[in-house]
């Protein structure tokens, strides 16, 4: 209740700031069109010679780029700006502020920097989402609408958890910079279903960097592939990685020196 | 002991810092094998602190003030000793500690950036679940005391330092803090805005009787604010006791910075000569002769510049290890 009026009030305080800028919001509605334009480009092009992909239709890949659009604005717009700016301030030292404060210093790392108009990303995901959705044969039930919502909350919390994980390294290496740009590189294998991917790939993506396993779950969940078992299984690695994440986040905590004497 | 605000025995803090000499060929090396070496920033020191008292933590750059500081605040593990503040281990975080506890840093900046600070303040009335009337009053008042007017309205980063430093002061005590560590809050301020930095802060020990602990390299600072002042060099406690007792031996001396139109000119005859940097000749004069031998030399010499200042806190050091004062 406490967070979650916290979060609030930090959204207020960054939705004020970047209403200054709304040119932004033309600018990323324009990068939003054009990124998910060049998706939907590809796709009718790999779907101009076949009629599906490993089992997938073209409605089906339309559920899955908006998932990937939506879990990519995400990571933008939240994740990766505070994360970018906890690390920035292990290294300088001003994470002292964050610590002296009486709130959980993770949820207040993790709530600070805002990239407002990034989220217009999730919207144009979730336009991407409901056309592909309204196109699926049989209509998906309530139940896996259902599903589907919880696994992209999971989703969420499994790439959160795991860039945290990753950005906890500060403490140890101070300077880490190089991270969040090799996760890029990575995400964007996500666009496609893991199970169009060989073996190996399928692996790591899933286990070693779980950014595959993240988006395609909700979509299989959606488009009636998986059921509750594979659902229990994500929420279950979101347990997991929710956890070792706040395991390092304390050792780190242990760690810190703060920056200066 | 009971009603202490602060109480530390023996505490102990190290850094491991690495250690390589210059060049790339150190440097490639150093990517496989480190050498580290043993920093003892705070290096045994026991000391306590009365509830509504100020005492000022005097001490040249690395001298293990601010070391000391973020222990107490909790934000650093110590590495040995015990440290009790307001009766709880600050290391420990308890929210409920944090909130009774203010820390504010003179170089740093913990207001949101790009918005106003009366942003920054509902967030903090947040943070601090401070209850909306009780936020009301605290703010109105601080923003009174300080002189705030405007000032909270425009977005942080338009603000000049001094201006930027009576924001942060406010915002760092809307939550009312029993326990207040100021690290170096007049650092870079002019003159005229360190003055009333010290007044307020001054003020509003007075006022609300909470404890402060100040950490400052300016004499003047300590001075106007505390009764006792505790000097630290090289981690280890120098002095500690009346400010008075430090005053009476150390702050008897003035330093005269006199620039001359005949550079060559002696002038070992007014007072000791500190150093001689081309024309500009520092001296040290004692206080209360300190008019007399301004007068003279204005009366005796073409005189271009002349400052008359506290002699630096390097000085006091210097005198107090010569003395071989100890803590008692």
């Amino acid at each position: 209740m406490r967070a979650l009026r916290l979060i609030a009030l930090h959204l207020r305080v960054v939705a004020m700031y970047e209403m200054q800028y709304r040119m932004n919001f033309f600018l990323q509605l324009f990068q939003s069109a054009l990124a998910t334009g060049t998706g939907l480009v590809v796709l009718a092009l790999v779907y101009a010679q076949v009629d599906e992909l490993r089992g997938w239709s073209r409605p089906e890949l339309l559920v899955v780029l908006g998932v990937f659009t939506i879990i990519g604005g995400v990571l933008e717009s939240v994740v990766k700006p505070n994360l970018v700016r906890f690390m920035e301030e292990v290294a300088d030292g001003r994470l002292d502020f964050v610590l002296a404060k009486p709130v959980d210093a993770q949820l207040l790392i993790s709530i600070r920097a805002v990239r407002f108009w990034q989220a217009v990303d999730v919207l144009v995901g979730a336009v991407v989402l409901g056309v592909g959705a309204s196109r699926l044969t049989p209509r998906p039930g309530a139940l896996a609408v259902l599903g589907f919502a919880a696994g992209l909350l999971f989703a969420v919390v499994i790439l959160y958890s795991f860039l945290l994980i990753l950005a906890t390294s500060a403490f140890w290496f101070v300077r880490v910079d190089s991270f969040v740009e090799t996760f890029d590189g990575v995400f964007q294998a996500g666009r496609w279903p893991i199970g169009i991917y060989p073996g190996w790939l399928r692996t790591g993506l899933t286990v070693v960097v779980p950014v595959g396993f993240a988006v395609t779950v909700p979509a299989e969940l959606l488009t009636d592939r998986s059921g509750w078992v594979t659902l229990a299984a994500e929420a279950a690695l979101a347990a997991a990685l929710a956890g070792l994440a706040r395991l390092c986040w304390r050792l780190g905590l242990r760690r810190y020196g703060g920056a200066s004497a | 002991m009971g009603d202490a605000a602060v109480e530390v025995v023996d505490l102990r803090r190290t850094f491991k810092v690495p250690e390589r000499e210059t060049g790339l060929r150190a440097s490639v090396r150093s990517l496989f094998h480190r050498e580290y070496r043993q920093v003892h920033a705070v290096d045994g020191i026991t000391f306590e602190i009365g509830a509504g008292e100020v005492v000022g933590f005097l001490g040249p750059n690395g001298a293990g003030k601010t070391t000391t500081l973020k222990m107490l605040a909790g934000l650093l593990h110590p590495t040995g000793g015990q440290v009790r503040v307001l009766g709880e281990t600050p290391h420990r975080r308890r929210p409920d500690y944090l909130s009774r506890i203010s820390l504010v840093m003179g170089n740093r900046n913990q207001l949101q950036w790009d918005t106003p600070a009366a942003d920054s303040f509902e967030l903090n009335r947040a943070v601090y679940r401070i209850p909306p009337a009780e936020f009301r009053s605290t703010r109105d008042e601080l923003v009174d005391l300080l002189d705030l007017g405007a000032l909270i309205t425009k977005p942080v980063r338009n603000l000049s330092l001094g201006e930027r430093m009576k924001v942060e002061l406010a915002g760092a005590l809307l939550h009312r803090p029993q326990m207040l560590f100021l690290d170096e809050p007049t650092l870079g301020l002019d003159i005229t805005m360190q003055k009333r930095i010290r007044e307020f802060i001054g003020e509003h020990n007075r006022r609300h009787g909470s404890s402060v602990l100040l950490t400052s390299h300016y004499m003047a600072d300590v001075e106007a604010l505390c009764r006792r002042v505790i000097v630290i060099d090289h981690g280890r406690i120098l002095f500690d006791g009346d400010l008075a007792a430090l005053g009476g031996r150390l702050a008897a001396y003035k330093e005269l910075g006199v620039t001359l139109a005949d550079g060559a000119a002696d002038l070992s005859g007014y007072g000791e000569v500190r150093s001689r940097d081309g024309d500009r000749v520092t001296l040290r004069v004692p206080k209360e002769t300190t008019p007399q031998v301004t007068a003279r030399l204005l009366a005796e010499h073409t005189v271009l510049d002349l400052t008359v200042e506290d002699p630096p806190v390097e000085d006091i050091i210097e005198l107090l290890l010569a003395a071989g004062h100890k803590a008692p």
